[in-house]
């Protein structure tokens, strides 16, 4: 076929150019902004104060800059753990044949098209109240007096209410991305391995996980985006000002840059552009190493 | 043939529509279709509160009454907050916003039109003396001193305890508490009389400690504590033997039972509207605000009471210094049509507006000839408002440090739930601090 310089030249300049406006300008524009002291995220550029690698310096010796990091780290890790297990668990019993499969498939998945703020106030108002709230109710029924009193939006136990709550809600997302996976894998292996003998935890265990590890480098790459921006169920779980027990960098990231609660804050939108830097390498960090630990092209079908 | 015609001719209409959409937005000035004046106004309230409500109707009969069409736009806080900066930098088109007097004269103070001539009548008719001078000094305070108007105050409040004089009676508490020592006394009766004397929400945990602080080490001492530098010459650390004792006067609170049993874990608005609202707590700490956002969970036999934050005994401030704050409104410096646009304010703050604003949604009046139509609810506020002669920031100032904030608001709901004593609520802070 004969190559049409002039038409692929037609066909690409606007997607390069839109790439180049909408991804490598802020990318860059991030950076740069990074290394200044910037009063507004709009302030003219003859505005800026530079001050090379302070805000980075300055990042990594505020101990409440490292809380932030610790607790976002515990939702990632912690959360993950539950999340892809629990999502994993019902992706599987849902594409083992059950009946009322889409029932359940969008019940499971109903969380992620409620707002995050009906959510979080139905947790912090109803599910953990102290008063009248379900757990509460549910303890006491039980007969589980003990349980029934725990406090669970005091400061010991706020990260995992909030945690708990914000696992409730991802689990359906994430079982979705594992049914789309384990629907193609071929039947075939499956009938194949039940002549051969094998049980329903030995298919799943050397058809469905093998087969999943693409998959999972998916999941766990979207968990780790969505982990990295982790900022409204923190911001609604702590009412004004932030909570040091629920504090995520992106919400502290937007106390530098838009100002907090309702006192006026000083702001430093660089600084608040060095905390998304630090983001970003780390969800590339857990994306290399991702890549390097789950090789999906070591199976032949 | 009849394709490539066909083709040409959706890409004519798709190009014109694109054109169309992407045009610049006619800038001449804000005239509107029919020849009239468009101003815009962004406000900081959500469509739905009743502020909102107020606005919607006032402006509404504003347009009536004049040849001026407005277009207001409900942003909300966040909205506000993140919004309107990018878009005043961007030279988009707005004539008046709104926010709190402390944000507006600061953080937004470069954008603001001088209103010294254009609010002169108005001033002198209407304008409540302290709120006028509370909107000056927020100018001051980021500008050198400089307290020449650029905002102009609307929806007043004062920060400090409402009470239930129900419960109060009940317990035979006579009057409200000025001093701490009778603080003490009303709580302990409320107590032996079997109702919980105090209540707070966690989002207001922290001013509830600043003014606690601010009574001890005044205002300038606890910005020079939380920011840990010298204000206004006077400077604070964490040693201060005022700052132990500010803590052990909170902690006696705490060991003495005064505060809920869920003060921990009152993620706002419960500990006001589930348990003050109600009648199971007496007292709570919250701005004049709290009526109107209670009103669905009021019990019957409620009757409102105010008191201004007691005297602590050698303290640097009494009761008269509080934090009164307000609404602003302001006219972008860029506007092409400021006297306009401080029509639609003056209408917006004065006269019937401001009733509505008393009426519908539980305000304290900002109009100096509505000065004595207060809300029943906030009956009780008026003596506290007008015997306060020193005007606290937000807070105190002791939310000023982004990164002290978050620990502070976690001790001292400790402090209150008994989980530290005043002694150990110092020494977190300190940590925290880094000092």
């Amino acid at each position: 076929m004969k190559k049409n310089k002039g038409m692929i030249v037609a066909f690409l300049t606007p997607a390069v150019v839109i790439f180049l406006i909408v991804f490598l300008y802020p990318i860059i524009r991030t950076v740069m902004m990074s290394l200044y002291k910037i009063d507004s995220v709009t302030d003219a550029m003859d505005l800026w104060e530079f001050v090379g690698l302070g805000n980075f310096q300055k990042l990594f010796s505020t101990a409440i800059f490292k809380t932030a990091m610790y607790n976002i780290l515990k939702i990632w890790a912690i959360g993950g753990v539950i999340v892809m297990t629990l999502s994993l668990l019902f992706a599987v019993i849902l594409t083992s044949g059950i009946r009322g499969k889409k029932f359940f498939r969008a019940i499971i998945y109903l969380p992620n098209i409620v707002s995050a703020v009906a959510l979080a106030t139905m947790w912090l108002q109803y599910v953990y109240s102290s008063k009248f709230g379900l757990l509460k109710s549910f303890f006491e029924a039980l007969g589980l007096k003990s349980l029934a009193a725990t406090p669970w939006l005091d400061t010991a136990h706020k990260f995992w209410a909030l945690l708990f709550a914000y696992c409730f809600g991802m689990v359906g997302y994430h079982m979705l991305i594992w049914m789309s996976g384990i629907e193609r894998i071929s039947p075939e292996l499956y009938e194949a391995a039940t002549i051969d003998g094998a049980n329903i935890v030995q298919k799943f265990r050397y058809i469905t996980l093998p087969l999943l590890k693409g998959v999972f480098k998916t999941n766990i790459t979207m968990w780790t985006v969505s982990s990295a921006a982790f900022f409204v169920w923190s911001q609604l779980f702590s009412n004004v000002t932030a909570d040091k027990s629920t504090l995520v960098p992106v919400q502290y990231m937007y106390m530098h840059t838009f100002g907090a609660g309702n006192a006026v804050t000083d702001r430093n939108a660089g600084y608040g552009a060095a905390i998304g830097i630090i983001l970003s390498l780390c969800v590339v960090l857990i994306f290399t190493i991702c890549n390097k630990l789950l090789k999906d092209d070591d199976l032949e079908l | 043939m009849k394709k490539r015609v066909l083709s040409v001719l959706l890409c004519t209409v798709m190009v014109a529509a694109m054109i169309v959409g992407c045009g610049k937005k006619s800038d001449d000035g804000g005239s509107s279709e029919s020849g009239g004046k468009t101003l815009v106004y962004w406000s900081m309230w959500s469509e739905e509160e009743p502020q909102a409500k107020v606005i919607k109707a006032a402006i509404a009969k504003f347009e009536e009454e004049n040849d001026i069409k407005v277009d207001v736009q409900f942003k909300g806080r966040n909205g506000q907050r993140e919004g309107l900066q990018p878009a005043l930098d961007a030279k988009q088109t707005i004539d008046i916003f709104d926010e709190d007097v402390n944000r507006v004269n600061g953080t937004w103070g470069k954008y603001l039109l001088d209103l010294e001539d254009l609010a002169a009548d108005y001033e002198a008719t209407h304008g409540v003396e302290s709120l006028m001078a509370i909107a000056r000094n927020a100018y001051g305070q980021t500008h050198d001193g400089d307290e020449t108007l650029h905002s102009i105050p609307y929806q007043p409040s004062i920060f400090g305890m409402f009470y239930n004089k129900t419960l109060f009676d009940k317990a035979g508490v006579e009057g409200a508490p000025e001093t701490w020592e009778e603080f003490d006394e009303a709580c302990a009766k409320l107590l032996d009389a079997g109702i919980t004397p105090i209540t707070a929400d966690d989002a207001y945990m922290t001013p509830y400690i600043g003014i606690h602080l601010a009574k001890y080490l005044g205002q300038d001492g606890v910005k020079s504590l939380v920011m840990g530098e010298e204000v206004n010459g006077v400077s604070v650390t964490w040693d201060d033997p005022k700052v132990l004792a500010a803590a052990e006067s909170f902690a006696d609170f705490a060991k003495k039972g005064y505060f809920s049993k869920n003060i921990t874990t009152n993620a706002y608005p419960a500990g006001q509207n589930q348990e003050f609202a109600p009648g199971e707590a007496a007292i709570v700490i919250c701005g004049s605000w709290l009526p109107n956002e209670a009103k669905e969970s009021v019990a019957d036999d409620l009757v409102w009471g105010y008191f201004n934050y007691p005297t602590v005994p050698e303290g640097t401030d009494d009761n008269t210094a509080n934090n009164i704050a307000n609404q602003v409104f302001a006219i972008n410096k860029d506007s092409k049509m400021p006297e306009e646009a401080f029509k639609l304010i003056e209408y917006l703050v004065t006269g019937d507006t401001d009733k509505a604003f008393v009426s519908d949604a539980m305000c304290i009046p900002a109009d100096k000839e509505n000065a004595d139509n207060w809300p029943v609810e906030l009956e009780g506020v008026k003596a506290g408002f007008d015997a306060t002669t020193k005007y606290y920031d937000w807070a105190a100032g002791v939310e000023n440090n982004n990164d002290l904030t978050p620990a502070l608001k976690e001790n001292t709901i400790k402090l209150a739930g008994g989980e530290l004593d005043g002694a150990q609520f110092v020494k977190a802070m300190k940590e925290a601090a880094g000092q």
